[in-house]
């Protein structure tokens, strides 16, 4: 196993010790879950069924709606009490589906393993079970799997990346996946790789999670005729980002605003490898997922199997509650997560986490000292501190000018910014406008 | 399970941040400093003690009264940067100016040098060099009259009083060159905080250790220096000092570790400071080997800082993955 990386980036303290020795734990069954028809990248899906009706575990719920777009499927079996908008993490709207849960039949409800048709798995039927079971990207993005595994005429996929990094500090869900469910994990590479024939499939994995490298290599063993390698890369932030972590592995940079599969490549985080797995072998789609609820606001911190749509108050009360009066609850990891107002969410397909702090820290804002930290931590090479300033000063055209809409918001730069500036609010701040105006 | 009443913070990501700070940056340039200005105080008297007190002292107070006046936050005199420019205001003065002469570069170096800018950051030139600048014109001769130091340590020959002028003067103009062992430890006429070498090179050491001094900078600045002045040495030993002699004399340590790179007033990508370390290296040879002055390293840092914004704009690093570059330049 090589050790290799991006050049740039930041360290930030890792906090996984937390919860990377606890083993997946399932979650009861909620009495009722509230599950939205945006978890996905896209337009929201449409619902199919509407208050009244009654729906069995997996059954489609809500319909892509569009190109780039995803199937919703109820993880429960029950009856739908009512469709309401709430908001989304982040602040928009969203339309949500109650549904009221009828545990025995839930959970007399299975998917049995199914033998796979291995030598018939091409492209389209590969990217087609992708599409019926609703899976996105689960490492945060939410990107249609099914339109990344489908490249444009003239385009080819000739290296897999298994995105197995989870560089952002606090979260083991993916670090738990990989050590527990393995061999899933490589059952679906294969069946990738019989429908793509990819010259090469690097699994990436930074080096604080070697035993979950250990364990995938031992399953890719077993596989001869995979063109497989498992790279350990170095620890550092943000080693997980698609474009930092392509490069990482293959060397390739992926051109300005254009997606991975511009330099032959598709990128899956290993949670969604997993989903692939339950689609192929079980049929199953995309109803449930593993996230990480941590942090020092939380009594036991746990990695959590739970259905997509409960409400985020279960999890928090499966980890033995809330320890105090935690200041600050964040959807997702703390490098990109969402700062979340109220605990009335629910857990989504792109959800890799809780974190629940008792003493966030929200330095103030100094003035810019010109040190160039921003400068040395921007993974994209960006001049974070210009675009920000630019950003306040409404120069949105100049913005541009300096790649403002390269920015992949990891925050690399604010974290190390020893004036505290909000570098990431600034240039998103400004992204906005360049949208906005078209510019 | 309780909700919070008044509500959770909410903040745009990330949601992490480094526990480096802009005063905890300063406070560990100024505790580099410490050495340098206790072993000045030793070499020149109590006298010294008192100039430092004056100029952190003005350069402190000139700010507050500016942030005030501006009816602005007078926080920012806590973050320790006008303390390092009153502290390094005094080591780039002779040891006999007078107090008064003092007060008032500290209050020209952050008035004009800092605060007319929109205070930290946002200044072009290097404030105490500001100041420095503006008693040399006013004061040329005040400026220029260099004591020699107390014999602080036993070398052969003690002090190495060459007329009480500077060593780059002696050399410069009487062709007298000072051994580098008293250059090294400041046994040598010269401005209060520049004659001890050594100390300046190890406390910029740990300062580039510490990812607070761009190392490429004092590279670019000490290389071209010594490069260039080796060239002549080696054409014309008898004429030229060597270029260990121009590394150690005058003010270019402390030029090169402590002023150049301040961080508002220097490039900010890594090739930028590269640029930036060659060009002073350069200005500072043209001067002290042609030009009218013995000394150069002030006019070259302030005349780098001129063009730092240019240097920015033209060493921007390639975008990740833009057409005219295969990206990761830097
Ligand atoms: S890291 Fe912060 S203080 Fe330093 S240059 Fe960037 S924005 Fe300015
Ligand atoms: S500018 Fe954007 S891409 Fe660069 S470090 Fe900051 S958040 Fe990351």
């Amino acid at each position: 196993m090589v050790k290799t990386s991006f050049p740039k980036g930041v360290h930030p303290p890792e906090e996984k010790d937390r919860t990377s020795n606890i083993p997946i734990t399932d979650l009861p069954l909620p009495e009722k879950i509230l599950i939205p028809l945006s978890q996905h990248l896209g337009k929201p899906a449409k619902a199919t069924k509407g208050r009244g009706d009654t729906v069995t575990v997996g059954e489609r719920i809500g319909e892509a709606d569009g190109f780039i777009s995803a199937h919703v499927h109820s993880p429960v079996s029950g009856k739908i009490k009512k469709l309401v908008q709430l908001p989304l993490p982040g602040g928009r709207m969203g339309e949500y589906m109650e549904i009221e849960v009828d545990k025995e039949a839930t959970e007399a409800f299975s998917f049995p393993e199914k033998e796979f048709d291995l030598e018939n798995a091409t492209q389209e039927t590969v990217a087609q079970a992708l599409k019926e079971a609703g899976i996105v990207g689960m490492g945060g993005a939410t990107f249609p799997a099914n339109v990344k595994f489908t490249p444009p005429k003239g385009k080819t996929l000739d290296s897999l990346i298994i995105n197995g990094a989870e560089c952002e500090p606090y979260l083991t869900c993916d670090h738990r996946m990989m050590l527990e469910h393995a061999a899933e994990i490589m059952a679906a590479i294969r069946i990738l790789h019989k429908a793509y024939a990819f010259e090469q499939i690097l699994v990436g994995i930074e080096e604080n999670k070697s035993d979950a490298a250990q364990a995938l290599k031992e399953e890719a063993d077993k596989y001869q005729d995979l063109p497989i390698q498992v790279i350990t890369t170095k620890v550092k932030y943000p080693q997980g980002a698609e474009k930092m972590l392509i490069q990482a592995l293959t060397g390739r940079i992926v051109p300005m605003g254009k997606l991975p599969l511009e330099v032959g490549a598709v990128v899956s985080n290993v949670q969604t490898v997993y989903a692939m797995y339950e689609a192929f072998y079980r049929e199953k789609p995309l109803i449930e997922r593993v996230l990480t609820v941590t942090g020092d606001g939380i009594a036991e911190p746990k990695n959590i199997r739970a259905p997509l749509g409960t409400p985020i108050a279960k999890l928090y009360e499966f980890c033995g509650g809330m320890k105090s009066e935690p200041r600050k609850m964040i959807a997702g990891g703390p490098m990109m997560g969402i700062a979340l107002p109220t605990i009335d969410y629910s857990v989504m397909k792109g959800s890799s986490g809780y974190l629940l702090f008792d003493r966030p820290s929200v330095p103030e804002e100094g003035p810019c000292i010109m040190c160039g930290r921003c400068v040395q931590a921007c993974p994209m090479n960006l001049v974070p501190l210009r675009i920000a300033a630019l950003a306040k000063a409404e120069q949105y055209a100049d913005a541009k000018e300096y790649d403002a809409t390269s920015c992949v918001e990891c925050g690399a730069c604010a974290y190390g910014c020893p004036a505290k500036i909000r570098l990431v609010a600034w240039i998103r701040y400004a992204k906005n406008f360049i949208n906005i105006r078209g510019l | 399970m309780t909700e919070k009443k008044e509500g959770y913070i909410l903040t745009s990501s990330p949601h992490l941040f480094s526990s480096s700070t802009t005063p905890k940056i300063m406070y560990t340039v100024l505790a580099t400093l410490l050495p340098v200005a206790i072993v000045s105080i030793l070499l020149f008297g109590m006298k010294v003690l008192l100039l430092y007190a004056v100029s952190i002292a003005t350069a402190v107070a000139t700010e507050a009264a500016v942030k005030a006046a501006r009816r602005q936050s007078i926080h920012s005199i806590y973050d320790g940067s006008a303390v390092i420019t009153g502290l390094l205001l005094v080591m780039v003065v002779p040891p006999d100016l007078s107090p008064v002469f003092v007060a008032l570069g500290a209050f020209v170096a952050i008035f004009i040098g800092k605060e007319v800018f929109g205070g930290l950051g946002a200044n072009v030139f290097n404030p105490a060099l500001v100041g420095r600048a503006f008693l040399s014109a006013s004061y040329p001769v005040q400026m220029t009259s260099y004591s020699q130091p107390q014999a602080l340590f036993p070398i052969a020959g003690g002090v190495d009083a060459a007329g009480g002028a500077t060593p780059l003067a002696a050399a410069r103009f009487e062709g007298v060159v000072t051994p580098l062992k008293s250059l090294l430890l400041g046994q040598i006429g010269g401005s209060i905080g520049e004659t001890c070498a050594l100390l300046i090179i190890i406390g910029g050491l740990v300062l580039i250790a510490l990812k607070i001094v761009d190392w490429q900078l004092v590279l670019a600045y000490l290389g071209t220096v010594f490069l260039l002045t080796g060239l002549f040495y080696l054409i014309d030993p008898g004429t030229y000092p060597s270029p260990l002699f121009h590394l150690l004399s005058g003010g270019l340590m402390l030029g090169a570790f402590y002023m150049a790179t301040d961080m508002a007033t220097s490039p900010y990508t890594p090739w930028g400071n590269v640029v930036f370390g060659v060009g002073a290296g350069l200005i500072v040879v043209v001067i002290r080997l042609f030009g009218g002055f013995p000394e150069g390293v002030m006019y070259s840092i302030l005349l780098m800082n001129a063009v730092t914004p240019l240097i920015n704009r033209y060493t921007r690093p390639k975008t990740f993955g833009s057409p005219s570059g295969k990206g990761a330049v830097s």
